[in-house]
């Protein structure tokens, strides 16, 4: 949807402001939880937190072009920026969510591989389509060289273009993107199970085995939703499209990192007061 | 190289939309609470209908924001409306079992109350920490936070006639004549939820990226939403057969679909009105030189 | 060893639903012209060009089918739940949610050619009557395969995720997946089929879509045939990949090394896919070669000439 609107109203930098407001509302957040349940719960918010800012730094790898790449007009994959997010970090999250009775690790460890997989293979797919389908080689528009092949791109975007398809740094910065966005998708999701599975059976007065429905339910729709808060404040820093790790707006991040600690705190601390209080 | 994004000016202030949106959503979800004094919850469309209301109020707000150029995503403000709003909407319908007033009346109140509160707060990390610098981002994104959690209450009241934590996780089983209760078969356990959530996520979101552009017009925007909340209606009137007895259902279905026609004859008469002509297989009117 | 076979065996059926579905959802959105490629069908006129194109403005391919998908499972799940055979409950789940999407297709095209009358684009109502149903029908052959494959997981394959998160899941990560495919295909070779084949679209040419093609004045309809040569099963292949890749793996791998195995097997492939990519792309810079002179090269017969 970016060949729509007009200036995208981003200013450069962190506002002080800002970055202040944010840091004291994370510590409130955490200050609050540690208040109102320490031990378990709040260690899961610190985690919440960790998978959220995860998620909002893999959107920023992903290679997204936009209106633009449909046309060959512009490196990186045609689809909206949270959108592509979304779909890799939802795979991870099905992959993580299956493996999640296997322990901690290995669920994050899948639902990492399982975001970069989907990554890696329609990243695959796209080059086909540029290469044979459209019969344009790679080339980026921001960098003259890239840095992980030391391929020159100059002579290599045809005319009135700012460069088509994926080169290799942005074929490796979606596969990135998407290990990182299913590790954050993941991590809220087992957080928010093991808080679910440890507190409702008192709440609602029922055998453990027998809320896991439950538990389930409430933790997929949340990191869902969460999933997709993160990746829009992520896209709202990115405004459009981004070649990759090598694009100059990728150096943006830090704010993007901020925000969605902030915005993972927050959200994280109204679903886990859902469970113990 | 691009599409315009205007929004129009003139019709209904959005201060006016905003307040007729919100009291009549609140009012509507309060009437669900009547289905307790019922013997059949045939009160549980008015979920639906303060869903319609929430869908309608989100719109004028996408709208509002948009036109101070938000430029990158007019889906993604959807997005983010959902997404802060099922937080908002879980944790409110939890509110009444949660030890400080134990009367479900508090259900509804709270939840906008949590949902203004979510979205002021991730308005302004938008504005000042992602630095997006719009100077209505902060109020729009709290509104458009209180629009997903009614949105999602409200149809998922019209789906289990109530709003409270408890009703929605437990469903019930008839096994061999016996009732149980079946955590499985209930409006959250049974993932539900996830069809309110996406439903509003493109509701709130498609009558203004449909009617975007030099000529889009306000009652007609607005008539495409109260359509697609309509729309949305009726398809969660079928999934409520699964939750509430017949009766409720089919009455539920038929105020769906008398208010999805109703809704869509007028707005194919609005395209009709502001379309610049209204051909019927005719060829290609190039524009004259 | 059954259990196994069971499930290889599951994987193999959902891999080939998915690619089913895949190839669908891209000549779906393509013959309703969705997504990013119709940021130029909406341009077109603003640049003087009018068409007769059906341009369905709802969002992006991952949420609406997010919608649609979800929308298919869960009025499937409702429908068992009052005793539906599935079979039946995901038949008429996906029905449902095809009208929805037929209903959501006509209210996108009317309200942005009808907001476009400052650029005297007509709303030509015989697309209406054409395009939609061909555009429903194939938006539920990816509904319901889509459903039918979530259903497998979730009752074949025993994922904790109910039926319909697990269609709003697979809904999104299908949207992304054809999008990603099958825009670039729809939006240069054949929206801008007039320009010249091997190099990308000039931002000059913006807006200038092929109106008249092969038979007197291009209709969206044509679309379907032209995304079934490339787009459509390159979008079926990558979405199929994915899926029986993704459960494949777990399925086959899982016991080994408690759970370890599985990761391993994912990285394995990653790796194998990234070695894949590479080679196509030194084979398309070996093959196409440069659009102009490499610099380095006028650079040393500057220096010579000096």
């Amino acid at each position: 949807m970016s060949a729509l609107g007009g200036a995208a109203a981003g200013g450069e930098g962190m506002t002080p402001v800002g970055i202040v407001v944010g840091i004291v509302l994370l510590i409130a957040a955490l200050g609050a939880m540690y208040f109102i349940s320490p031990g378990f719960a709040f260690m899961s918010l610190v985690f919440v937190v960790v998978g959220g800012l995860l998620i909002g730094f893999g959107v920023h790898f992903v290679p997204v072009g936009g209106a633009p790449a449909a046309m060959g007009q512009a490196p990186g994959i045609a689809t909206g920026v949270t959108m592509l997010a979304a779909g890799a970090g939802l795979a991870g999250l099905f992959g993580g969510a299956w493996a999640a009775e296997l322990g901690f690790g290995v669920a994050l460890a899948g639902g990492a591989i399982g975001g970069g997989l989907m990554m890696a293979i329609t990243c695959l797919m796209v080059n086909i389509i540029y290469v044979w389908g459209m019969g344009v080689p790679a080339a980026s528009g921001k960098v003259a060289k890239d840095p992980i092949t030391g391929d020159t791109f100059e002579a290599y975007k045809s005319q009135g273009t700012e460069g088509h398809g994926l080169p290799f740094i942005s074929y490796v910065g979606g596969v990135i993107g998407g290990c990182l966005g299913g590790l954050g998708g993941t991590l809220i999701y087992v957080e928010l199970l093991g808080v679910y599975e440890h507190f409702l059976p008192a709440t609602l007065g029922a055998a453990e085995a027998d809320i896991i429905p439950i538990a389930v339910g409430i933790a997929g729709i949340i990191a869902v939703g969460m999933f997709l808060v993160n990746a829009v404040i992520a896209a709202y820093n990115i405004t459009g499209t981004i070649e990759g790790p090598h694009d100059p707006k990728f150096k943006r991040f830090p704010r993007a990192i901020v925000g969605c600690a902030v915005a993972s705190a927050i959200c994280g601390l109204f679903a886990i007061i859902l469970a113990v209080m | 190289m691009s599409v315009e994004i205007t929004a129009s000016e003139g019709g209904m202030p959005h201060n006016k939309v905003l307040a007729i949106g919100l009291i009549g959503a609140i009012v509507c979800l309060y009437l669900t609470y009547v289905n307790t004094y019922l013997p059949q919850p045939i009160f549980s469309f008015f979920g639906g209908l303060a869903a319609v209301l929430a869908l309608w109020w989100g719109t004028d707000t996408i709208k509002h924001l948009c036109s101070y150029g938000l430029g990158t995503g007019v889906p993604s403000a959807g997005m983010i409306a959902l997404g802060s709003g099922v937080i908002a909407m879980i944790l409110g319908s939890k509110l009444s079992i949660m030890g400080f007033v134990s009367t479900p009346l508090i259900v509804p109140i709270g939840t906008v109350i949590i949902a203004a509160i979510l979205g002021i707060i991730l308005g302004f990390i938008s504005d000042k920490i992602v630095n997006m610098n719009i100077p209505v981002l902060m109020v729009s994104l709290a509104e458009l936070c209180m629009v997903g959690a009614i949105t999602i209450m409200g149809l998922a009241a019209m789906a289990t006639g109530s709003f409270v934590f408890m009703d929605l996780v437990t469903g019930n089983i008839t096994l061999f004549g016996i009732e149980m209760v079946d955590y499985n078969a209930s409006f959250i356990g049974g993932g539900v939820i996830a069809v309110v959530f996406m439903l509003g996520g493109i509701g709130v979101q498609h009558a203004f990226n449909a009617c975007l552009g030099p000529n889009e017009s306000q009652d007609r925007t607005l008539m495409l939403a109260a359509e697609c909340g309509f729309l949305s209606m009726i398809t969660v009137s079928i999934i409520s057969f699964a939750f509430v007895s017949f009766l409720a259902a089919v009455l539920s279905f038929i105020v769906s679909v008398l208010g999805w026609v109703y809704t869509y004859r007028k707005y194919f008469e609005l395209s009709k009105r502001d379309a610049f002509m209204w051909l019927d297989a005719k060829p290609i009117r190039e524009k004259e030189a | 060893m059954e259990e196994l076979l069971f499930g290889i065996g599951i994987s193999a059926i959902a891999g080939a639903l998915a690619t089913v579905s895949g190839a669908a959802e891209d000549t779906e959105s393509d013959i309703g012209s969705q997504g990013d490629p119709n940021s130029q069908v909406q341009l077109a006129p603003q640049m003087g060009y009018i068409h007769r194109i059906y341009s369905k403005a709802i969002s992006g391919e991952p949420p609406a089918y997010g919608l649609w998908c979800a929308l298919g499972a869960g009025l499937a799940w409702a429908l068992m739940a009052i005793n539906y055979n599935p079979v039946l409950a995901i038949i008429l789940g996906s029905a449902i949610a095809v009208f929805v999407q037929g209903v959501y297709a006509t209210t996108a095209y009317l309200g942005r050619t009808a907001s476009l009358a400052k650029f005297e684009q007509p709303v030509y109502v015989d697309l209406l009557k054409s395009v939609t149903t061909v555009t429903m029908a194939h938006a539920f052959v990816a509904i319901f395969t889509c459903v039918t494959m979530c259903f497998l997981m979730v009752n074949a394959l025993g994922h904790p995720f109910p039926l319909p998160l697990m269609g709003l899941v697979w809904g999104i990560a299908l949207g992304a997946a054809g999008s990603a495919t099958g825009n670039p295909f729809y939006g240069k070779e054949r929206q801008y089929q007039s320009q010249q084949f091997g190099a990308g679209v000039p931002i000059s040419a913006s807006g200038n879509i092929v109106r008249y093609a092969e038979a007197g004045q291009r209709s969206s309809l044509d679309n379907g045939w032209f995304t079934s040569k490339l787009g459509g099963p390159a979008s079926g292949l990558c979405f199929g990949l994915i899926v029986f890749f993704e459960l494949w793996r777990t399925i086959f791998f899982e016991e080994f090394a408690a759970g370890w195995g599985a990761v391993i097997a994912g990285v394995v492939l990653i790796l194998i896919f990234m070695i894949i990519d590479r080679y196509i792309e030194v084979w398309a810079r070996k093959t196409y070669g440069p659009y102009t002179e490499e610099k380095a090269e006028a650079a040393e017969t500057a220096e010579e000439a000096a």
